[in-house]
């Protein structure tokens, strides 16, 4: 299973909150390889939210099937679905920082919580706190940075249990532009380093300056996937 | 698991009781009523059957003889009543021992009795059964024997004995189950605070693959505490206060035989910490059951 290329699958899904006539995913094909780098872009409420959950199993499809490495992840054991969830990292638009907690716990965190040895815990966050740039800041508390900052102590949470896959949810939905093209550059690095990364987002200009793989979504539909696409003339004016 | 975790969910679980500040304070103040009072209704009833089983060692029966019978028949009564199947003792005081006995408790007063003339008492047996439970049967067997006058033993206070340890357990256990409904109630809200207060954190805790005893653990102890600490109040004030009433009872109703501290209050205090603690687990697996599901 290992050398297989393709790390999720999605087969038709569909999903529909509360019996909702219209679907938040709607009869939904996409294939995702290791390693690749994918936007997911689309108008508000087109289902991007939706998806990522589907993928990480906060959700499940009301039809169609999921898989994840080759497992179906609606038959996922309590126990198989921890080991599935400690695979992804997440990164959210409101950064979803424990404000009590330093820079260094609240990375340490992710590690402490599933049980990681110590000395693991030692090694491993300062490396993820300098791929991220913020070597130095380890004692300061999430209050005391700025939002691009708060962001890299998010992605730093995410990476630092070397996950197979990145899903960002809007990274830099909070940011200015500049901010957001930085944060954009860390994903792309952390992606060269074999990470898959898909990224949920508005920012259009940079999803066109990337020239990663675009998939599109609209009404819960995928209506466009471009290889080194951009993110679509309609809704360049938003 | 690790260490580690423990020391995590200790830590937590001590720094929620201090923030939930007032919820705590009424938590571990409704555990400790009520261990109170069911320390208080386990120490009466103890010494309630304590003294029960006293004074039924002390109850008997006192059947007085007919004036005219001559000794040789009151030796004869004397026979038969020790063959009853319920006589465990069968002990003769005559007129003149029970005069006696009437001088040495009021002195002066029944001073000019003396004399078999004027002796106004009669011959007696005291008679002692196998079961005390079986004495009002008893008196009514020995009434009928020929040549007993009358038949005397302490009616009420023998059948009150027996039926106030039942009434008594019955109110207490009514009372405290209440009581113990409303602690863990109380409990369970308090852990809900927690549950709220750190909502963000258990969803993060999710969303980074912690298991969902990883998040259980520190809202347990959480409970557990409480439960503890509402405990410890009432354990240590009952040591006090039942060790101050023995010493207390046996210099001024020394008639009224008490269960010693020694022998009731180490097991007393085992109990009131198990069930608070056991109070304090039910109440926050109760407000997590409903709350935590990852
Ligand atoms: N938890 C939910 N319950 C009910 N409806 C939801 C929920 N989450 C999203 N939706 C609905 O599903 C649709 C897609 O939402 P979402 O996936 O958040 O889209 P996007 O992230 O692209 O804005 C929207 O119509 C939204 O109102
Ligand atoms: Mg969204």
């Amino acid at each position: 299973m290992r050398g297989e290329l393709t790390l999720i699958e999605l087969k038709r899904v569909s999903k529909s909150y509360n019996n909702c006539a219209q679907p938040a995913v709607a009869n939904l094909s996409l294939q995702v390889n290791r390693g690749e780098f994918v936007f997911l872009v689309g108008p508000s409420g087109a289902g991007k939210s939706t998806l990522i959950k589907l993928v990480f199993r906060e959700q499940t499809p009301s039809s169609g099937q999921i898989t994840f490495e080759g497992r179906d992840l609606s038959r996922l054991k309590q126990k198989e679905l921890l080991r599935h969830r400690r695979r992804i990292g997440m990164v959210f638009q409101d950064y979803r920082l424990l404000k009590q907690k330093t820079v260094y716990e609240n990375v340490a965190f992710a590690l402490e919580v599933i049980g990681r040895p110590a000395k693991e815990i030692r090694r491993k966050v300062p490396a993820a706190l300098a791929e991220v740039g913020l070597t130095g800041k380890e004692k300061a508390f999430p209050a005391e940075l700025s939002g691009g900052e708060q962001q890299r102590v998010g992605i730093a949470r995410a990476i630092v249990k070397d996950p197979l896959i990145v899903l960002a949810d809007e990274p830099t939905g909070n940011l200015d532009r500049n901010n957001a093209l930085q944060l954009m550059e860390l994903f792309e690095t952390i992606n060269r380093s074999g990470t898959t990364v898909i990224i949920a987002t508005h920012a259009w200009d940079l999803v066109d300056r990337m020239k990663k793989r675009v998939v599109a979504m609209e009404n819960g539909c995928l209506i466009r996937d471009e290889q080194r696409g951009s993110y679509g003339n309609e809704h360049v004016s938003t | 698991m690790l260490i580690r975790n423990w020391l995590h969910y200790i830590r937590e679980a001590f720094s929620s009781v201090y923030r939930n500040g007032w919820m705590s304070f009424a938590s571990i103040g409704v555990v400790a009523v009520t261990l109170f009072i069911l320390g208080s209704f386990i120490l009466l009833n103890i010494n309630v059957e304590y003294i029960a089983e006293d004074v039924k060692q002390q109850v008997e029966i006192v059947a007085f003889v007919e004036e005219s019978l001559a000794a040789d028949e009151v030796d004869l009564l004397r026979v038969s009543l020790i063959r009853m199947e319920k006589v465990e003792e069968v002990r003769f005081v005559s007129r003149e021992d029970a005069l006696e006995r009437l001088k040495e408790e009021f002195g002066p007063l029944v001073e000019g009795f003396e004399g078999r003339e004027r002796n106004p008492l009669r011959d007696s047996f005291e008679i002692r059964a196998i079961i005390p439970e079986d004495i009002p049967a008893l008196a009514k067997e020995v009434a009928e024997l020929p040549g007993i006058a009358r038949v005397d033993y302490g009616r009420g206070v023998v059948e009150q004995l027996f039926s106030i340890t039942g009434v008594v357990r019955l109110i207490g256990i009514a009372f405290m189950i209440g009581l113990a409904l409303t602690a863990m109630f109380l409990i369970a809200n308090t852990i809900k605070l927690t549950v709220n207060a750190r909502a963000k954190e258990i969803m993060i805790m999710k969303y980074v693959g912690a298991t969902e005893w990883f998040v259980r653990w520190p809202f347990l102890i959480e409970g557990v505490l409480l439960g503890f600490f509402g405990a410890l109040l009432p354990t240590v004030l009952l040591m006090l206060v039942y060790s101050e009433a023995v010493a207390w009872t046996s210099l001024n109703l020394h008639f009224l035989p008490l269960v010693s501290p020694g022998m009731v209050i180490m097991e007393l205090a085992q109990l009131l910490l198990v069930l608070g603690t056991v109070i304090g687990g039910i109440g926050s697996l109760v407000s997590m059951r409903r709350f935590l599901k990852v």
